[in-house]
């Protein structure tokens, strides 16, 4: 089906659409505009009513890193680590981003889902436009990176520029595991509420407020090989704190791991997508 | 009922070139689970046990037809008929289970007003959003946003939060963006109903310029008259099947002579359900009433200002000197709203015995839309004895579906005659 009007002769035919997964993304591209749009309300409005707008998206990292540099670089002390600040803030960004756009994706379809009753839109534009908003704040919270970094004399190394290559990989991860969720979530609606409960757990099995030398060898073991985001957070943090270039394991695996979570991620979506309409 | 054969069926799935919508034989079915089961643990506990049960039923079954183009298309039949379904098949918002669907075109869905406008966003910044959904690139929306806020007439509002509008303002912009499309096919779904009378005769207005420009109108609706005012043809589903389709003034008259059969056979079982509701000292018994209309058919169901005749046969065990005949009619909450017997007449019945049959008739009944109850008594000439008392169980109901009688306010009409004298 076209969107041209002018070409009418096109014809939806229920019985001969394509494979949905290549469907969808067909699709997507005709509806880019409407992703973009849903990225712009979901930025625009989250902070609209409050006096400091958009820097809350700023400002909330920073919070959450003074917090827990005060409780564990105080009270617990890990040691060796060269700015505790800085080596949180930068696990936290990635963390963030990665809860955040997988929440997202998943509460925007269940609540958002009523539309879906309504008009065709890209089942998976809810999910996309998630990702995009992540984007965009990661984006903007470079800037207090940056000023933490100077602030705590992290020297600053070239290895920031290639930034955007974990940022993308952990987009890519999240973006496979939003769309799991969402069609987990479609069908029993108790999964986003447990899902909080397991992001903490989650969180705390992560090396983000810690570093990974403090774990105890077996669990070391366990959560550096099968907890998937302590990769693309280990990458994150290679580029921007410790400045260092990755081993090639250390960059293809989480590329293996990115690309076969969002291929499962869409093809599961996609092939469920049109039994949500039924339901959500 | 009667319901198409096979061969009327297929002969109306043939594509002609004309046909802007064909449904082959298009079915859905929704799976509903009996019981809601919330949890994964639940669910797979149940599922090895083999006790996720469902209850699975076709929302649509089988349906075939073709729309052509440039066409106003009723869909009626009652709630859970199945046209929503339908709608949202053409829409793509559902795929048929079985079946098939082809639309030529572009398919815009006229949305319930403003739904899907975010509180805290600008007007403008809604309409280009609302414009998105609806499939339209920012290009698209650049070139029609200045006709959009000129028909909401929003100029001065079109940069504040959507919060801050009144919700008159709220449906003009949702209404504006709405119907600003450029579709093959149009779906309207009961959108008309909303909004104030002179909102509906601009939606109205609306509709009419895209019959003009030849655009494809899909209209499911409960009002007849619109169906019956502005389609050309009319399909008639019930409980997802396909009953008829055709010219829009058979169509809908065969549906609603269903509803009325219906309605009758329900109101008429009623009648005879209630004893308790009879007393007196049976001198004279009242035997049965019949509730007739100008045609002497039994009927429960009449539009305003239409004749009705009512019989009451009687039967007098001893003869009885000058008796009342009476009746009364009920509003349902019991509101007395009339009261005529035969004494108020003048008539004097002198002395009467054995059977005989009492007629009154009413030549414009005044009764608007609702539902009314008939008391009948006899009584002797003074009052003071009450021979047989049948006390509300005899009800009409009045509907002026598809009569283009449009007076609704209060409880009758006085009939008059409006004239001006400038």
């Amino acid at each position: 089906m076209t969107f041209d009007t002018s070409q009418s002769s096109i014809i939806y035919d229920s019985a001969r659409r394509g494979h949905p997964a290549v469907e969808e993304l067909r699709q997507v591209y005709q509806y880019r505009y409407l992703i973009t749009q849903f990225v712009r309300r979901d930025v625009l409005t989250r902070y609209k009513r409050s006096v400091l707008g958009i820097a809350w998206t700023l400002l909330n990292p920073l919070g959450m890193m003074v917090v827990l540099t005060l409780a564990f670089s105080q009270i617990f002390r890990f040691g060796d680590i060269q700015s505790y600040p800085a080596y949180v803030l930068s696990g936290l960004l990635a963390w963030t981003f990665f809860s955040q756009v997988t929440t997202a994706a998943m509460v925007n379809l269940v609540w958002g889902g009523g539309m879906l009753h309504r008009i065709y839109l890209p089942r998976t534009s809810f999910a996309l436009a998630a990702v995009g908003t992540g984007l965009v704040n990661i984006t903007l919270s470079v800037i207090p990176l940056l000023l933490i970094l100077l602030v705590t004399r992290v020297p600053m190394h070239a290895t920031l520029l290639w930034m955007p290559i974990p940022i993308l990989l952990l987009a890519c991860f999240s973006l496979g595991v939003g769309l799991m969720l969402s069609t987990l979530a479609a069908f029993f609606p108790d999964v986003s509420e447990m899902y909080q409960i397991f992001l903490t757990a989650w969180m705390y099995l992560t090396p983000i407020i810690y570093p990974e030398e403090i774990l105890p060898e077996y669990l070391r073991f366990l959560v550096t090989t099968f907890n998937p985001v302590h990769h693309f957070v280990k990458l994150y943090r290679l580029s921007v704190y410790f400045g260092r270039a990755p081993t090639l394991d250390e960059l293809l695996i989480p590329t293996g791991i990115a690309l076969s979570f969002l291929i499962v991620g869409w093809l599961l979506f996609t092939n469920k997508a049109d039994e949500f309409a039924y339901r959500v | 009922m009667n319901l198409l054969t096979e061969s009327e069926l297929s002969s109306q799935s043939l594509l002609s070139p004309k046909d802007v919508i064909r449904l082959e034989k298009a079915s859905v079915r929704y799976r509903v689970p009996q019981e809601r089961i919330g949890t994964f643990k639940e669910y797979f506990i149940r599922r090895i046990q083999g006790k996720v049960k469902h209850r699975s039923f076709w929302a649509l079954d089988e349906v075939s037809f073709g729309v052509q183009r440039g066409e106003v298309f009723g869909l009626i039949g009652q709630n859970g008929a199945g046209k929503s379904t339908l709608l949202k098949l053409i829409a793509r918002v559902l795929q048929p289970s079985r079946g098939r669907v082809l639309v030529a075109g572009k398919v815009a869905p006229l949305l319930e007003m403003g739904a899907g406008f975010h509180p805290e966003l600008t007007g403008r910044e809604n309409v280009y959003l609302n414009g998105a959904m609806l499939g339209y690139t920012r290009q698209d929306m650049a070139k029609k946003f200045n006709q959009i806020v000129d028909f909401a007439e929003l100029w001065d509002f079109i940069d504040a939060p959507m919060r801050t509008y009144s919700s008159g303002m709220w449906a003009r912009l949702g209404f504006a963006v709405a119907t600003d499309v450029e579709a093959d096919v149009l779906i309207v779904d009961e959108v008309l109903a909303v909004g104030d009378d002179a909102f509906q005769r601009k939606s109205a207005e609306r509709i009419e310029a895209f019959k003009e420009k030849g655009v494809t109108i899909l209209l499911v609706t409960h009002n007849m008259s619109l169906v019956k005012q502005i389609c050309q043809r009319a399909a008639w589903l019930d409980q997802g099947k396909l009953i008829d389709i055709g010219s829009v003034e058979v169509v809908v008259d065969r549906y609603l002579q269903s509803v009325r059969d219906k309605e009758n056979r329900r109101l008429s079982e009623e009648q005879y359900d209630n004893q308790e509701r009879q007393w007196g000292s049976k001198k004279i018994e009242i035997k049965s009433v019949r509730i007739l209309d100008e045609t002497h058919q039994p009927q429960h169901i009449f539009y305003t200002g239409q004749p009705l005749i009512l019989e009451i046969d009687y039967l007098a065990n001893e003869p009885i000197e000058s008796p009342v005949f009476g009746i009364a009619v009920h509003r349902q909450d019991g509101l007395h709203i009339s009261g005529p017997n035969t004494a108020f007449s003048g008539l004097n019945l002198g002395k009467i015995s054995g059977e005989g049959t009492m007629v009154y008739k009413v030549p414009h009944l005044p009764l608007l839309p609702g539902k009314y109850y008939f008391s009948v008594a006899a009584t002797n000439s003074d009052d003071s004895e009450i021979f047989d008392y049948h006390d509300r169980l005899y009800p009409i109901q009045i509907d002026n579906l598809d009569r283009g009688i449009n007076e609704r306010y209060g409880l009758i009409t006085l009939q008059g005659e409006w004239h001006h004298n400038p």
